[in-house]
């Protein structure tokens, strides 16, 4: 009799919260897990690919590595086109295996140089300690809690411009989380790194430090 | 005889542990799902980060997840402080312990980085990563609840005021008798 009185109980509790889920999901946008779309060659594209974001609190280089979409010569395969990279990192880590549709890390450093825009989908306080150079804070999550404040970061970027996002590295999903909000509001070049941030810091790649704008 | 026997140990009891367990416990799947409801978008690609359910499958069951645990964290969370069916409310709130548990652990194990997502985008003791710190929380938080579901709400609670047999305390020698009262 008690063990019915309370299963009954959590069966209502269970049945109220399908009730308010249900007018939850009718009142609001539909959401969506799907797969993004993202590109994985050499190319810049989106008018001029440069590096940073306004958000970011990084000194811009003297001379920022503006390219024109049209100079930029498309990479042949992912992690074939080998090109030289002149901070001394062995084959084996530039080229390490990643996720299908992700780049390597030799295909992110190259995008870097030619000043795609780099987007860092981690914590705001794993940003802060230290994240590529250049790159701005963005994590899937500030769409819910800030909007406003990740549509002026998203919007400080060219739709079509080459966007390259990252994380913390392994299969986190947070980049992927990333791109997909901005894959929803018009972005068409997403690209997401294979490797980590961590991957980054170990090849000895450029970063930086500072507060999230 | 049973401690409960004696109206004033059982408003002791009650007033001490059971209110005080009641209201933490209550408290911390309210404020669960306060951040949650907000961002169900970030909810459901928590869910997806931690790869129980292949979302390329089954993108159905991460959506209605999403949507029904905060809900059920609120109303839980609220029926537990009140103590109306805290029983009930207690008893779902330790499955859903459960459930959080063996996800964890199923992260930890397949060596996949998610983020815990436990309480939106704010942390309660633990960080954000999942790790073991995690596993240890909620293991701690099962013990209220196995408690009150054991033991009941206590005499402060709804349930007392309105007499439901979910209050009543078990005691196996008078409880179908104090049921069917």
């Amino acid at each position: 009799m008690r063990c019915m009185h309370i299963t009954s109980g959590l069966l209502s509790i269970v049945g109220a919260a399908f009730l308010f889920g249900t007018v939850h999901a009718l009142l609001i946008e539909p959401i969506n897990i799907a797969k993004v779309s993202t590109r994985t060659d050499g190319e810049v594209t989106g008018g001029q690919g440069r590096r940073g974001d306004p958000g970011s609190t990084d000194p811009l280089p003297d001379e920022p590595a503006e390219t024109d979409a049209g100079e930029v010569e498309p990479a042949e395969e992912t992690g074939s086109s080998q090109s030289p990279i002149d901070i001394d990192v062995p084959d084996e880590v530039l080229d390490a295996p990643v996720p299908e549709g992700t780049l390597t890390l030799r295909q992110s450093y190259e995008l870097w140089e030619q000043g795609a825009y780099f987007i860092d989908a981690r914590h705001e306080h794993e940003f802060e300690e230290g994240h590529i150079q250049y790159a701005a804070w963005l994590a899937s999550s500030l769409f819910d809690t800030d909007s406003d404040r990740a549509f002026a970061i998203a919007q400080s970027m060219p739709p079509e411009s080459t966007v390259v996002i990252y994380c913390v590295g392994g299969e986190c999903d947070a980049s992927h989380n990333t791109a997909r909000r901005l894959e929803q509001i018009g972005f068409t070049d997403l690209r997401i790194m294979g490797v980590g941030y961590t991957d980054w810091v170990e090849a000895g790649f450029p970063t930086g430090e500072g507060s999230a704008p | 005889m049973s401690k409960h026997s004696n109206p004033q140990t059982g408003m002791l009891e009650s007033i001490l542990l059971q209110l005080p367990l009641r209201i933490f416990l209550g408290g911390v799947f309210v404020f669960a799902a306060y951040n949650k409801i907000p961002a169900i978008q970030s909810f459901a690609e928590a869910i997806k980060g931690f790869q129980l359910l292949d979302a390329e499958t089954h993108p159905e069951l991460i959506v209605v997840g999403a949507f029904v645990i905060p809900w059920f964290e609120l109303l839980a969370g609220l029926m537990l402080i009140i103590g109306l069916r805290a029983r009930s409310a207690a008893m779902g709130i330790g499955l859903l312990l459960a459930l959080f548990i063996y996800a964890l652990l199923h992260v930890i194990f397949t060596d996949v980085s998610a983020d815990c997502s436990c309480f939106g985008d704010e942390n309660f003791i633990c960080g954000s990563t999942v790790g073991w710190c995690q596993v240890i929380r909620n293991i701690v938080f099962l013990i209220p609840a196995g408690y009150l579901m054991i033991r009941g709400p206590g005499r402060v609670s709804l349930d007392q005021a309105l007499g439901r047999p979910e209050q009543i305390t078990y005691n196996p020698q008078n409880a179908s008798q104090s049921v069917d009262a």
